[in-house]
């Protein structure tokens, strides 16, 4: 469309809010509007950057020593050394605590995916009187704040003889992430046309074939997408391992880390590198998957 | 067909439910139990009715940490969400520059919590980077103990809070802004609105539901934050940044033999959750249909 004749639709349409404008001025609005100016470039390059800084001061800081930093907070890791780096590493146990974590979270990952998956199809093609009230109240669990259950979970896994093993905090991480599964699960094979399962029985195939080799392949481009959301919210949960595992031997990296290390009461380049020491498996994932993992993180917004 | 099992449909259900009700169920039934109870460590104690409850709106410790979580959530619901309105904004208009910077400030948020908490405590201290930077643009007077000063600890923890999550509302905005069709914003353009005012009355309401998940997302998390005051500050200086869920953890698990009155007070947050989003989301549900 060209200008002229932009601006005769605006003259025809004179919309209160529009009548305001002055001709001139509109055309000058229609051709910056698409292209956002020089100064709305520099304030949001100066946001960004905010954003990122704290980011680049935890790479840079853990890269130098503790008198450099003192001196200056803001230098440059000129020359670099990786000393901080192997304290924080022996400070978290940072090869046992990476294990201990790597178990319980594709444990915890696996066996929500799979009873998860479970679940959802009797929910998804059931119409009896009940299924309704029982997917409903497997959603109310997505609002559950975790410490409403912890007390009574504790005093549970004691007696049940759970604390202090993975079982115990396997068994909850599944409990409390069911219900994200579920609900997912359900909603998408809701959408999933009835007829290819029943072309299946037809084959002969039984429900429990029929689940495997039909309806479990159809989930999986959102399995991957769920698993990395779980997989996200139980490497980084403190709350759980902190109150059920006490043996050192068993601690995932965030317990390890917030035990053996005082933010108020160590440098910075202890802080920063344990800071990176935690987080690099996921960046690592991160980077081989991002796709999934943005629609991972973002997942929770549909919920 | 799965619906003519029934068998098969039970055994299906069978793990999820056993799971759910002993994780899930059984714990909450449990809750409303002890919270009747003066157990002292959850072993046996006396039925005491409602006593933990009537303390507990007497409890200077308990109210104060209420409101103090509930100003926290107010300000990092609005805070985050209107930083990540004004990103979206910017990205929307922007399209090659779009999908990475939305990924680079998705980055916080894929840092744990206790991560960011050792980040920012490194940042916030008084020797840190964050008052090196204001003295670096000539700002000395705004310099101070961030973490250490009452009056700033809470909203120097919100903004870290802040900090993780913007690019997440800022995704979820930029999610509706990309839902908009492209012959209604052609046509706000064309009838000359200007900026603000294509803002105000065309995309803002287009962005209705985004703004219902965003604002109910932050204030669930928000109400239940607990990493950062935890390990940037322990609740302190002078019980400053004590939020509802630390004053839980402290009560049940601090060795204070006040383990039911700290399941009552677990379900005090329980109902602030749930009534605040219930009552948020269903009002904001409810503009959705009328605009």
């Amino acid at each position: 469309m060209t200008a002229p004749a932009s601006t005769d639709i605006v003259d025809s349409a004179a919309t209160p809010d529009a009548a305001g404008g002055g001709r001139g001025r509109l055309r000058l609005r229609k051709s910056s509007a698409d292209r956002p100016g020089l100064l709305s470039n520099i304030g949001l390059g100066v946001v960004i950057a905010l954003f990122m800084a704290p980011l680049l001061i935890t790479v840079f800081t853990s890269l130098r020593t503790p008198t450099e930093v003192a001196l200056d907070p803001l230098g440059l890791p000129i020359p670099a050394t990786f000393d901080n780096f192997v304290d924080a590493f022996k400070q978290m146990d940072y090869l046992v605590s990476v294990r201990n974590t790597a178990v319980i979270m594709l444990a915890s990952v696996f066996i929500t995916v799979v009873f998860g998956a479970l679940a959802a199809y009797p929910l998804a093609r059931l119409t009896r009187r009940w299924t309704p009230w029982l997917y409903r109240s497997f959603i109310l669990g997505m609002t559950l704040p975790i410490f409403v259950i912890i007390g009574p979970l504790y005093l549970l896994q004691r007696d049940l003889g759970l604390l202090n093993t993975w079982a115990g905090v396997i068994l909850t991480y599944v409990g409390i992430n069911l219900p994200v599964a579920i609900f997912f699960y359900t909603s998408f094979l809701r959408q999933v046309p009835i007829e290819v399962e029943e072309a299946a029985e037809l084959d002969g195939a039984g429900p429990f074939r029929t689940f495997r080799v039909v309806v479990f392949p159809l989930l999986q481009p959102i399995t991957a997408t769920l698993g990395i959301f779980i997989a996200l919210g139980v490497w980084n949960d403190l709350v759980l391992p902190l109150v059920f595992l006490r043996d050192p031997g068993l601690r995932t990296v965030m317990v390890n880390a917030y035990s053996n290390i005082n933010p108020n009461a160590v440098d910075p380049t202890t802080l920063f590198p344990a800071a990176i020491l935690g987080v690099l498996p996921l960046v690592l994932v991160f980077a081989l998957m991002q796709r999934r993992v943005v629609q991972g993180l973002t997942l929770g917004s549909v919920k | 067909m799965i619906a003519r099992r029934p068998l098969a449909a039970l055994s299906f259900l069978a793990p999820a439910v056993i799971i759910y009700l002993v994780v899930v169920i059984y714990p909450l039934i449990s809750s409303a139990r002890l919270s009747l109870t003066d157990s002292p460590a959850g072993n046996v104690g006396e039925f005491i009715g409602l006593e933990n409850f009537q303390q507990l709106f007497g409890d200077p410790d308990v109210m104060s940490a209420l409101w103090r979580t509930l100003a926290y959530a107010g300000v990092v619901v609005v805070v985050q969400n209107g930083l990540g309105l004004i990103l979206a904004r910017a990205f929307f208009r922007r399209i090659r520059a779009q999908r990475p910077l939305s990924v680079m400030l998705l980055l916080p948020m894929l840092i744990s919590p206790l991560m960011a908490a050792f980040i920012w405590s490194a940042l916030y201290a008084p020797n840190g980077a964050v008052n090196a930077a204001l003295e670096a643009i000539g700002l000395d007077s705004l310099t101070r103990i961030w973490l250490g000063d009452p009056t700033t600890a809470l909203w120097a923890i919100a903004f870290v809070n802040v900090w993780m999550f913007a690019g997440y509302s800022c995704a979820i905005f930029l999610a509706g802004y990309m839902n908009m069709s492209n012959e209604v914003l052609e046509a706000a353009r064309v009838d000359g609105a200007d900026g603000w005012r294509r803002f105000r009355h065309v995309e803002w309401p287009l962005l209705a539901p985004a703004l219902t998940v965003n604002v109910t997302l932050a204030l669930i998390g928000s109400l239940k934050v607990f990493e950062y005051p935890l390990v940037m500050t322990n609740g302190g200086p002078a019980g400053s940044t004590t939020t509802l869920t630390l004053v839980i953890y402290q009560t049940i698990f601090g060795g204070q033999g006040s383990f039911g009155y700290g399941v009552a007070i677990a379900l005090l947050l329980l109902a602030v959750v749930v009534v605040l989003s219930t009552f948020v989301n269903g009002f904001l549900r409810r503009r959705e249909e009328r605009i």
